[in-house]
């Protein structure tokens, strides 16, 4: 039996999990501040705006041609309707 | 005549073949892996692009194998990170002395060594592609489940279990550095493993990645077995929402897209500090999810790291670990020990985790299902989804997933640090 590798082995066992244990440990409980923080200073979810661009696909329209499609259709429906999401197919 | 069929002969590769059958057995091996990798579909975007490098680096006068440094004596004098060609010579310049590979350029490893030893020293022995495939992981890795059941994330630890208990072990037949390699298997995440491999046994990369990735594949075979072994059916039918009604969390969420943004930025300060040998996969890892959780401001990030740049770091991860399983490399005793002490990390590890759940059921009234422990490995979001299965087998309402993958993802990251620890003490 190699005692000087099986003892090393044992001490990195010891530190090893320790480490990992504490780590994650750091993580939860900063986790929980960090949750804690956000609730405190930004309370409310910020929504995406429906006509943000995404720019790896061209498939969404730019906002001043969106407006452009939405005055149209609130002329044609008396401003009954309007247009929540326009992407160029 | 005689002399033509004789040329051709010699220009084929049979003669090789005929002189060294083991060529025969790799390239047998390799189309085993194919098949695995095609028909039974393990792992099939690493496993092909490793069993295809394991093919064509085992055609003798091919040029394809990557050449392992090491240090190597001639004429009693010590040479440094020399290279055996296959023919049995040195690597050597006009003088006779023996390159050291890592001080040629690489322009001239392309035209001596071939453009498979090229892209290894460049890409792989460089440690570049495994960070650059955790940065792709982490784009495509979700924290929300594991910050809704932040408490369970503590399994990842425990689930790293199997990696050091099979160093004890492994370190009785292998040196403390290749030993290391072998043990980070349990953490059950191919880019550590190879990593890790890397920097501390880079001649044993060939048998550790493919240990890795074919145990990987295997979940679905191993957790189920292990978890069996060791979990009643009473446990197994613990049902967490059932739980959470029990015991309400009063955590509450107001923020989710913000917290999801800074969670990425404080591990990563974290575990820069604790661990800095961890920092190049998990901060890696986190930038990865930055980008994703950003948004469309950074969506071009994300897409290219979790498409493009993800996708070429595959094929050449898989390629060149695949090339560097030569005949010399693959057959001989230590690659059974390999497969061997692998298979007992991965038990081990899902046994760590089953165990640390029994032992906090034991004080906790909350009571948790041992599959969350047994998920502690990397392996996402396969382990989950086994895991998810086996609890509904045993009560079809017991959705155990979103608990599972929380326990899943920090696996992630503990076996990251538990790379981070190992090359920092044996490295």
């Amino acid at each position: 039996m190699n005692t000087a590798n099986f003892t090393e082995s044992l001490q990195l066992m010891g530190i090893g999990l320790a480490t990992v244990f504490c780590v994650l440990l750091f993580i939860i409980f900063f986790g929980n501040v960090l949750i804690k923080l956000v609730n405190k200073f930004f309370p409310e979810e910020v929504k995406p705006t429906t006509l943000s661009s995404t720019p790896a696909n061209n498939a969404v329209v730019d906002a001043g041609v969106a407006q452009a499609i939405n005055a149209a259709i609130m002329k044609l429906t008396n401003g009954k309707s309007k247009a929540n999401k326009i992407e160029r197919l | 005549m005689g002399e033509i069929f004789e040329k051709i002969y010699g220009m084929t590769a049979l003669g090789n073949f005929v002189e060294n059958p083991s060529y025969i057995i790799m390239i047998l091996l390799a189309f085993f892996l194919l098949y695995l990798g095609i028909k039974k579909e393990y792992e099939p975007l690493l496993l092909v692009p490793i069993a295809f490098g394991v093919l064509i680096a085992n055609f003798p006068g091919g040029g394809m194998g990557v050449y392992a440094a090491v240090d190597t004596t001639v004429n009693g004098v010590l040479y440094h990170n020399a290279v055996t060609l296959s023919d049995g010579t040195i690597w050597s310049d006009a003088n006779g002395i023996p390159y050291n590979i890592y001080e040629v350029g690489l322009p001239q490893i392309a035209h001596d060594l071939g453009i498979m030893n090229y892209l290894y020293y460049a890409l792989i022995k460089s440690g570049l592609l495994p960070p650059i495939i955790f940065m792709g992981v982490g784009a495509l890795t979700d924290f929300g489940p594991m910050l809704r059941n932040l408490k369970l994330a503590i399994f990842g630890a425990g689930a790293q279990f199997g990696i050091f208990a099979v160093l004890l072990v492994a370190s009785q037949f292998f040196t403390m550095q290749e030993a290391g390699s072998l043990a980070i298997i349990g953490g059950a995440d191919g880019p550590t493993a190879i990593f890790t491999t890397l920097k501390l046994a880079p001649h044993m990369l060939g048998p550790i990645a493919i240990a890795a990735y074919s145990y990987m594949a295997l979940v679905p075979v191993i957790v189920p077995l292990v978890v069996k072994l060791t979990c009643s059916e009473k446990e197994l039918k613990i049902n967490m929402k059932e739980q959470d009604k029990k015991f309400p969390s009063k955590q509450e969420f107001k923020n989710m897209g913000v917290l999801k943004i800074l969670f990425p930025i404080a591990v990563t300060t974290i575990v820069a500090i604790v661990v800095p040998d961890a920092v190049s996969l998990v901060g890696m890892l986190m930038f990865g999810n930055l980008i994703k959780e950003i948004g469309n401001n950074t969506s071009r990030l994300f897409n290219a790291a979790s498409n493009g740049i993800m996708n070429a770091a595959t094929i050449f991860l898989g390629l060149c670990v695949g090339a560097t399983m030569t005949v010399d490399a693959f057959l001989n005793l230590k690659t059974i020990g390999i497969v061997a002490g692998g298979f007992l990390a991965f038990g081990f590890s899902i046994f760590g985790g089953i165990l640390l759940v029994k032992v906090m059921n034991l004080f906790s009234k909350k009571k948790i299902n041992p599959l969350i422990g047994a998920t502690g490995l990397s392996a996402v979001p396969m382990a989950s989804r086994v895991a998810n299965d086996i609890a509904l087998k045993y009560d079809s309402r017991n959705h155990v997933l979103n608990y599972c993958m929380s326990s899943n993802v920090a696996g992630v990251i503990g076996s990251a640090v538990a790379a981070g620890i190992l090359i920092s003490f044996l490295g």
